[in-house]
């Protein structure tokens, strides 16, 4: 039996090999929309880490998305010459300045009051990407291509989908992994003890606004570098990755998903994609189905996918425990 | 500044128009500590009612008590059987229901009555003018401010003068001792919930002619109502009232004045409330 501690490191090598072998089992079509759930995994892993491990409920997650695209496409247009890298760069050090001031403004508030003010400064950065034509097109949106990728000693040709997806995997994939690591660290604890008891992580001494807003920066420099990748990959940047639908699509990626586990909301993104693409060819309902799946899911399986594949697990192996949903609180210790 | 008084004019309808949209979202969130998001959807659901209504019978009135009386039993059936259920699991359950069903009243609406505009005529009476200020101005305009302030007035006395509004209040401070003096705390919140939804009915069945009809309404005026509702302070009535009215003259004149701004100098007055008072306007610090 393989140790338990080793476990994770396993399951990421299993991952990173799994997605080493995808080209060559799979058709263009389906390495595209592969490519795209990378992406969106990573926008619902660093969507959780406020959601299901600090407990803050943000409608505003798609600013900093959104802003990671825009910062990608306007750059590549603006700055003749730049490389790849520096887009990339460009684009996280935007969204961490974005994500620390506004954090300092709306972490003022809890609960409720957080999602409303972080629902209304998404729908004002909406509005300026939509006003303010000369810089972000507006309606047309932006389409730029992907320059080449330089690695010091050769250059690799980004045109092809083959190699800007094997690029996704290795820079996603090590956020994703680094994502990870920051929840096992002394910092992704308190976070996590914060949203249990916060009167006594102050007693103790903590200072419990700076590491929400250090946090609140990070997942906001996270979603800012999965939205670079979301115009790289596609090419194009319109508004809508600013707009309010992209923070619910991140919302419903990471509850269907299951917000308990740190892996779930990646099944999430796998999930939302594949099914958009199948039923919106199916259908044109696409968001009522949306909502009914999310009503449905509140009210019956609130712990998500995550909470199914526990109870089947538990089915087989006999056990009847059900302390596995709180796999997050059990990371802690 | 000959437009003065007319932009003036405008200003206090549209604030008229958003303190109702508002005052149910605040009374909702301030008894319940539920922020509905399926609101707007409600209000537009309202809307396209009057609109049927309207086809039918041609009764502006009709329409006017018809609407929230529909809305008042949804609501009720929401709060009943949906909204109730998830109670336990805490705000972000709640939150994320109603999310979902404003995506489901969002998409039945464009199911059944189409992606396109409608138009609404009130006729009659309220569709003529009236000399004011020296300038002819639609009555309609003028009646949507006086309904708003009659509604904001009615919700003021009850809740202020009469024993339900001890027992709201109270419900709101203590619902456990409330419950444990005899009163049935789940009925009140569910009575709450429900006019909450009957208010935004009678805003849509009230918006439908001023605006026109169509499914982008909803989330057109719940960014409004909710920068209403933290300018003027969470769950406050009186806060609602006066941030809706800078609100509605700040968007009339803004457009006068600075037209590609318009739209910016709502979130800049919010920005600004927020830096200096983050608890609103009238907002009790929490």
């Amino acid at each position: 039996m393989i140790a338990k501690k080793n476990r994770p490191y396993l399951f990421i090598a299993f991952l990173f090999a799994l997605g080493a072998v995808m080209p060559v089992l799979l058709r263009q079509y389906h390495l595209n929309m592969l490519t795209e759930i990378i992406v969106f995994a990573l926008y619902a892993v660093s969507y959780n880490l406020l959601l299901g491990y600090a407990g803050l409920l943000s409608f505003g997650h798609a600013m900093f998305f959104g802003m990671g695209a825009f910062t990608v496409a306007v750059s590549l247009i603006h700055i003749p010459g730049l490389s790849l890298w520096g887009a990339i760069g460009l684009a996280i050090a935007m969204t961490t300045v974005v994500g620390f001031v506004t954090g300092g403004l709306l972490l003022r508030h809890k609960g409720a009051y957080f999602a409303l003010l972080t629902l209304a400064f998404n729908a004002l950065f909406y509005a300026v990407a939509t006003k303010w034509h000369t810089v972000t097109g507006g309606d047309d949106g932006l389409s730029v291509t992907r320059p080449d990728l330089s690695l010091g000693f050769t250059t690799i040709d980004m045109a092809g989908l083959t190699s800007f997806y094997y690029f996704t995997l290795v820079i996603i994939g090590a956020a994703i992994v680094f994502c990870w690591y920051f929840t096992q660290t002394a910092m992704g604890q308190t976070v996590l003890m914060m949203r249990e008891n916060e009167e006594r992580m102050k007693f103790l001494g903590y200072n419990t606004n700076i590491s929400r807003l250090i946090l609140f920066t990070f997942t906001g420099a996270v979603a800012g570098l999965a939205g670079a990748f979301y115009t790289l990959h596609f090419q194009f940047c319109s508004q809508s990755a600013i707009s309010v639908d992209m923070t619910t699509t991140v919302l419903l990626m990471t509850f269907v998903g299951g917000t308990g586990t740190f892996w779930g909301p990646m099944m999430g993104a796998l999930v939302y994609v594949v099914l958009q693409n199948y039923l919106s060819d199916i259908t044109d309902r696409w968001p009522l189905f949306m909502g009914l799946i999310f009503v449905f899911m509140v009210l019956f399986i609130p712990g998500g996918l995550t909470q199914i594949i526990q109870y089947v697990r538990n089915l087989f192996s006999g056990r009847n425990g059900t302390d596995k949903s709180l796999a997050v609180k059990e990371g802690a210790s | 500044m000959s437009d003065f008084p007319v932009f003036f004019l405008h200003g206090l309808a549209y604030g008229g128009l958003l303190f109702l949209v508002s005052a149910g979202l605040t009374l909702v969130f301030g008894m319940m500590n539920v922020l509905n998001f399926a609101h707007a959807a409600m209000y537009m659901l309202g809307a396209y009612f009057s609109y049927t209504i309207l086809q039918m019978t041609g009764q502006f009135w009709l329409s006017l008590m018809v609407c929230p009386l529909l809305l008042f039993i949804i609501g009720a059936v929401i709060e009943r059987f949906l909204l109730r259920r998830v109670h336990v699991f805490g705000h972000v359950h709640e939150l994320l229901l109603t999310f979902g069903l404003a995506y489901i009243i969002t998409e039945v609406v464009k199911w059944v009555w189409g992606n396109f505009p409608l138009a609404v005529n009130v006729g009659g009476f309220l569709g003529g003018t009236v000399e004011i200020f020296g300038i002819t101005y639609p009555l309609y305009r003028i009646f949507i401010f006086a309904s708003a302030a009659l509604v904001g007035i009615m919700m003021a006395l009850i809740l202020y003068r009469t024993r339900l509004g001890i027992i709201l209040r109270a419900a709101v401070n203590d619902s456990e001792m409330v419950n444990a003096l005899g009163f049935n705390v789940p009925r009140v919140f569910m009575g709450v919930f429900a006019f909450g939804a009957a208010l935004s009915g009678f805003a849509g069945v009230i918006a439908g002619p001023l605006l026109s009809t169509y499914p982008g309404m909803a989330n057109e005026i719940l960014i409004d109502a909710f920068v209403v509702i933290v300018v003027g302070g969470f769950g406050s009535l009186g806060g609602a009232v006066v941030a809706s009215l800078i609100i509605g003259e700040l968007q009339s004149f803004g457009v006068l004045l600075f037209p590609k701004l318009s739209l910016a100098l709502v979130y800049l007055l919010m920005s600004v409330v927020l830096i200096i008072k983050p608890s609103g306007l009238f907002g009790e610090k929490q």
